[in-house]
């Protein structure tokens, strides 16, 4: 990944220009670009705040700040694309497309691609981490399975 | 008489504002949460008690702003059982009718306004209010390359009826000169208000000129800001905190003229006159009872507008009759004699916020808060919000 040096509000507007960034989560997107997957956390109770909001919707404070988490979770609920949203495109080999529970909380949820691994091989309740690929000359978090780790439950 | 099925069963209990600023570095939602915190606590209720929530814009999707997709979910509100998104007056009206129809009981109203790039190079300078724009909804495309377009949700065409204005009815720029001066006179005394500084009738003469005759201080200032209100049944409101300020009759209004604003109707028929006409046919409260009134001042023409719809004075009239209610010392419209107009300052003076903080206004005004700005005695109150060319509001509230 290209080095951008200290990534200011330009820049993260320059790296990610089909994104709708707000003043709520352009220290997201401030992290991808540093290869790091953070999510807003209550500084006074401690919920973790997804999607990104200014404010805490559990106890409305606004000590609210984006903390990095731990990358390790399951996946809640998937399905494997064959197709592309253009109804003119070709069917091709399956994208799994995986809501990813984290450890954090319960409920919070990321979207993210599920990689290394067979799209048939994918179970609800796997234990999956985070990683990282590269497409567009820009890395994105990606989770795989755990090895020698299955899931806690039949998919 | 038309029916009326709000008739002070409706009541405005909580009024919450964001900071106004012209440049407060902050999001849709962010102002949104800041005003519906603050009305909900003024409400004196606790959140699970609302169950309807009308948020901010045009779509109901819309990510980065306070619709109420993202309103409910960011306020951590559990159920609702009737939710929608509206703008200008008409969103106050849709929660109100939403608890008069028992579609739900408590209904939120969120309403957020920024300063889009559009309106000056600062403002386009910034990447994050260009992002408001990009990823902006009004649901089609507005002008774009083709010039026959152009009056597509235009703000020119204000310009040219205010000409057309002058022209029919051979006057001057006299009405839109006091509606100016009264609401910056007001906005002087309202700290909220982004313009402090009062204006003579003279400045306004000499102002920049935007759209020809339309000048700068015709314009309301963008601001960044938000507005909520809570309104609940009117049984329910006398076990909470505040006087309760009643929701006595409402009209909405819609013409024939369809999406290019040049095939806009007659002076006397734009969609503010519709609004008005119904709302009349609803109220039992009659024009000389109205202790304040409120006309919305997107465009200086808009107030003189409304100002006729509503009946103060004959069409073409205005000019000569807010020169006869001016108050020379005070530099405020007092019409006939005792009703002021837009305490406030409005969109020319305390900033943009689609007329929602003209009913902010009011209901502090009805409760009789206001402290030193507050109208002794006020009782009713007449809203009017909106466009010539859609959806306008006409609110009569009332308090006890
Ligand atoms: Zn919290």
């Amino acid at each position: 990944m290209r080095n951008y040096g200290p990534i200011d509000d330009f820049t993260v507007f320059e790296l990610y220009p089909d994104i709708q960034l707000t003043h709520d989560n352009i220290e997201h997107y401030r992290a991808l670009a540093e290869r790091k997957l953070v999510i807003n956390r209550c500084g006074a109770c401690g919920t973790w705040i997804y999607p990104h909001r200014p404010m805490c919707p559990e106890c409305w404070s606004w000590n609210v700040k984006p903390e990095e988490i731990s990358g390790f979770g399951k996946v809640f609920m998937f399905t494997l694309l064959y197709h592309e949203r253009d109804p003119g495109s070709a069917t091709r080999e399956p994208l799994p497309v995986a809501a990813v529970e984290l450890v954090e909380q319960k409920g919070l949820r990321y979207l993210s691609r599920i990689v290394n691994c067979r799209p048939e091989d994918i179970r609800h309740d796997m234990l999956v981490r985070l990683t990282w690929i590269e497409i567009g000359n820009l890395e994105w978090p990606a989770f795989e399975p755990i090895p020698g780790l299955g899931s806690d439950a039949r998919g | 008489m038309a029916r009326n099925r709000f008739n002070d069963t409706v009541a405005v209990v909580g009024v919450g504002s964001s900071p106004y600023g012209r440049d407060l570095r902050r999001s849709h939602l962010s102002l949104g949460l800041e005003a519906a915190v603050r009305a909900i606590e003024d409400a004196g209720i606790d959140k699970q008690e609302i169950d309807g929530i009308c948020g901010s814009g045009m779509t109901p999707l819309a990510q980065g702003g306070a619709g109420f997709l993202s309103l409910q979910g960011a306020l951590g509100i559990e159920r609702c059982t009737w939710v929608l998104n509206g703008w200008l007056g008409s969103a106050f009206v849709y929660a109100a009718s939403a608890v008069a129809s028992g579609l739900c009981d408590t209904a939120l109203i969120v309403q957020t306004y920024q300063r889009d790039p559009g309106m000056s190079r600062s403002a386009n300078a910034d990447p994050f209010r260009r992002a408001l724009q990009k990823f902006g909804d009004v649901g089609g495309d507005i002008g774009g390359s083709d010039f026959a377009k152009r009056w597509v949700h235009s703000g020119e065409p204000y310009a040219a009826w205010m000409k057309r204005y002058m022209h029919d009815y051979r006057t001057n720029k006299d009405a839109f000169a006091y509606m100016a001066v009264n609401n910056r006179s007001h906005g002087s005394r309202n700290p909220a208000a982004v313009m402090q500084q009062p204006i003579t009738l003279e400045d306004y003469h000499a102002s920049r000129m935007i759209w020809e005759p339309m000048q700068i201080y015709d314009m309301d200032v963008p601001v960044d800001c938000a507005e909520a209100h809570v309104i609940t049944t009117t049984e329910r409101a006398r076990d909470l905190p505040h006087k309760p300020v009643m929701v006595h009759a409402a009209s909405l209004g819609g013409t024939r003229c369809g999406e290019y604003y040049e095939n806009t109707l007659g002076w006397t028929e734009n969609a503010h006159w519709v609004a008005a006409q119904g709302l009349w046919e609803r109220s039992a409260i009659r024009l000389p009872e109205v202790d304040l009134f409120y006309p919305y001042d997107g465009y200086t023409i808009d107030a003189v507008g409304v100002l006729e719809a509503v009946g103060y004075c004959a069409p073409g009239e205005a000019g000569d009759f807010l020169k006869a209610n001016w108050d020379e010392a005070a530099q405020v419209l007092r019409l006939n004699g005792r009703t002021q107009v837009t305490t406030h300052g409005g969109g020319l003076a305390q900033g943009r916020a689609g007329g929602a903080n003209f009913y902010s206004e009011a209901v502090r005004q009805l409760r009789g808060s206001e402290g030193a700005r507050q109208v002794d005695g006020a009782k009713t109150a007449l809203i009017n919000i909106g466009s010539f060319f859609h959806d306008p509001s006409a609110v009569m509230l009332r308090a006890e």
